[in-house]
């Protein structure tokens, strides 16, 4: 008998030592034991979600997001989940100081990317030089030219500053080009183009029949492209922003740029979007611009396709460009840079991780990208394309190749320029 | 110096020295950041209350001063180096004449024209900004700090504490014009410009003066601006947000008394950053929006309206 209740009085106790050892692990000290073993990485960002950036700002979220799932579904970083810490800037520079300040000293967050584009992104620069801070740049243009930080990296396509000019130059001058004309929106970018533009312009000694500038927010630019024309330039350099693309193409296309003009476009911001590419339709052909990704043959990396795939099905979810070329797999490729950094150096310090980024080449969803001392490209990627064949209202002509034949860089060329541009445009 | 005088000026000497001690003790470098925008909204909520609340002339070119503001740091830090108090008085001086313009407007305009030529005012200074490429021009310009002066170790707890002196300053100066004869002459004039200068209330001569002092003080409020971003862009230093969430501070604290604007701009400004950092959406916006709709609807005064209704006695005439 005494057996028989010493034994229900033994597995009491076991019982009793489950219950403890349970009621440990789930009390707060037990619970921050067993988190701070797999703490989540966390990445802060301010990102444009409201205001004039805003489409772009969440394309490229969206990028990054799939590859935080990406990376989580195979484990994470060192064992740990990754996680993202996102405010919405309103696309404005007065905004972004206060919100870095709160990523790094109140969330306290292990890395830092920045915002979509360059104005949001300026005010950070002295911030994270000063406290010794990575930061992975996303599409800002020459923001850290003068500031000089060792620890920036810009995922974009841009190299070198002139590289964007030159290369739009080469085209029209091997097309037979001898004169330039000049239109450029008066914005930020569009001024940072244009101002480069006339530098290589400059040393090549070609001459510059027709500069000007236009206030934002121009709707009508009939005028201005019978001025242009009537000064019969053989290259045509546009840098605008998406409602003046729009605005431009369509004066082209009721009054003519005249036959000299063997090349037209460059810089045109717009272009490059779902939406504005569908509404443009067929005044889009024989337009040479600038672009980061297209779906050309030499355009496919290693995950480039599952990438897209993802992308596709999740921004109908999220309503945003269902094309998603220009940001989206470079947000992707920010998350990639990160991933292989950590990867190798092993841990989240800030310095080694740096050295690795400036010294070696890293393999991404958007090709080989490796970097100059500046933290920009070392050689440029951007590419620039002539619209072909494309029709009025169909986004989906633009999933296929060939409708944006590449004619910039060498090694991802995949087609030759058809000249002059009015016979192109047929 | 009266017993409110003397409740006043030992309330801001407390304030002053608070943020002195929080400039030298707190480490963490959000609540400068933050804190920083949040007093600039103050000031430029009471710099706008002068001329909006006691004088009625409701303007809208708030943006334009403080893009001035800034743009005049700009110049001064590009050309020679200057620092940051002769920022803030070139701004000043450059604000006061600005201001004097529009004075002389108000002789042509009033009401809702007065309104609509204020906004034009900014349309205009910020397209010239654009086109001034020594400024940056459309592009825009980044710019260095200089060294931090002692006994602050970092730059943006000296702004902060800056800003805070040009808070006292600007509510000194609203208070003292809201308790003299000045104040007593501006209101007329809101309630009638004919009658008040047919007893003989200089309205003209006061018109001018509070343009001048809003002015002054709203440029002021923009020069140090320029050193808390590193940068400035035609686009956010002339942004048409200023102009809206100034106004919109005024009305929500009330312009009948000094202490609405600043009710006005703590709640509103506070809101604004906690909304940034919490639910950092297209949401913030809505929010902010339904918030203006309920205080229009529920408190037109403003929050000293409301308090006072509530009192169920006006204390007009005190401060």
């Amino acid at each position: 008998m005494s057996k028989k209740v010493s034994k229900p009085g033994s597995m009491s106790r076991r019982r009793l030592l489950a219950t403890a050892g349970a009621a440990i692990a789930a009390s707060p000290l037990g619970a921050s034991m067993l988190q701070a073993q797999q703490a989540p990485i966390r990445i802060g960002m301010s990102m444009p979600q409201t205001g004039g950036l805003a489409g772009g700002g969440k394309a490229s979220l969206l990028g990054i997001e799939i590859w935080r799932d990406d990376i989580n579904a195979k484990g994470g970083l060192l064992g740990r989940k990754v996680e993202l810490v996102v405010y919405d800037d309103k696309s404005s520079a007065s905004e972004t100081p206060a919100i870095y300040s709160k990523l790094i000293d109140v969330d306290k967050v292990d890395l830092l990317f920045a915002p979509y584009a360059t104005v949001p992104t300026a005010p950070i620069m002295p911030m994270v030089k000063q406290r010794g801070l990575l930061l992975i740049g996303n599409f800002s243009f020459q923001v850290n030219s003068k500031i000089g930080h060792d620890m920036w990296f810009n995922n974009a396509p841009w190299g070198p500053p002139d590289s964007w000019a030159s290369s739009f130059l080469d085209i029209g001058q091997k097309a037979g080009g001898k004169s330039m004309a000049l239109l450029a929106a008066d914005q930020e970018f569009a001024q940072n183009l244009a101002k480069t533009a006339r530098e290589v312009a400059g040393k090549r000694n070609l001459p510059i029949v027709f500069d000007q500038a236009y206030p934002p927010n121009t709707v009508e630019f009939s005028s201005i492209i019978r001025a242009l024309k009537a000064t019969k330039p053989d290259i045509v350099y546009v840098a605008s922003y998406p409602p003046d693309s729009a605005g431009i193409l369509r004066a082209v296309n009721e009054i003519g740029v005249g036959d000299s003009v063997k090349v037209f476009g460059g810089g045109m911001v717009g272009l490059q979007f779902g939406a504005v590419m569908e509404n443009m339709g067929s005044l889009l052909n024989g337009v040479v611009n600038y672009n980061s990704w297209l779906p050309e043959k030499s355009m496919y990396f290693e995950g480039t396709r599952e990438f897209f795939d993802k992308y596709t099905k999740r921004a109908v979810e999220a309503k945003v460009d269902p094309l998603g070329y220009y940001l989206a797999p470079f947000g992707y490729a920010s998350g990639q840079l990160i991933e292989q950094a950590v990867k190798a150096v092993g841990s989240l310090d800030q310095k080694a991780l740096a050295k690795y980024l400036r010294e070696n080449t890293h393999k991404t969803i958007v090709g080989p990208i490796a970097f100059s001392p500046d933290g920009e490209r070392k050689e440029t990627a951007v590419l620039q394309a002539q619209f072909r064949g494309v029709v009025d209202k169909n986004m989906e002509q633009f999933r296929s190749a060939g409708k944006q034949v590449i004619l910039f860089p060498e090694n991802l060329k995949s087609g030759e320029l058809v000249a002059p541009f009015e016979a192109a445009r047929k | 110096m009266t017993r409110n005088g003397i409740a006043f000026w030992t309330g801001a000497a407390v304030f002053l020295a608070a943020v002195f001690a929080m400039t030298q003790l707190v480490g963490n470098q959000y609540p400068f950041f933050a804190g920083y925008v949040i007093l600039q909204f103050v000031a430029l909520a009471v710099a706008w209350s002068i001329l909006g609340g006691y004088a009625g002339y409701v303007n809208f070119g708030t943006s334009a001063f403080f893009g001035v503001g800034v743009y005049a740091s700009v110049f001064l830090v590009n050309a020679f180096g200057a620092p940051l108090p002769v920022q803030i008085l070139t701004g000043a001086a450059i604000g006061a004449l600005m201001g004097f313009a529009l004075g002389l407007l108000t002789l042509r305009m009033q009401g809702i024209f007065f309104s609509i030529a204020t906004i034009a005012l900014t349309i205009i200074i910020e397209t010239t900004i654009t086109n001034w490429r020594y400024v940056g021009g459309a592009a825009g310009i980044q710019i260095q700090r200089p060294a931090v002066t002692a006994p602050f170790d970092n730059y943006v707890q000296m702004l902060f504490f800056v800003q805070a002196l040009l808070v006292v300053l600007a509510v000194a100066i609203s208070r003292y014009i809201q308790n003299s004869w000045i104040g007593r002459g501006l209101q007329a004039l809101r309630d009638d410009e004919l009658a008040a200068e047919c007893t003989g209330v200089p309205t003209l001569r006061l018109k001018l003066l509070a343009c001048v002092i809003s002015g002054a003080l709203m440029c002021a409020v923009g020069a140090p601006s320029a050193m808390y971003l590193q940068y400035a862009d035609p686009a956010g230093a002339f942004n048409l947000n200023y102009s809206v969430s100034t106004l919109a501070m005024s009305l929500i604290g009330g312009t009948a008394h000094w202490s609405g604007p600043i009710v006005g701009a703590i709640l509103l400004g506070t809101t604004q950053q906690l909304l940034t950092v919490t639910i950092s959406s297209e949401v913030n916006v809505l929010v902010l929006g339904v918030m203006l709709v309920l205080f229009v609807v529920g408190a037109p005064e403003g929050i000293i309206g409301l308090i006072r209704k509530l009192r169920g006695k006006g204390k007009e005439g005190e401060a």
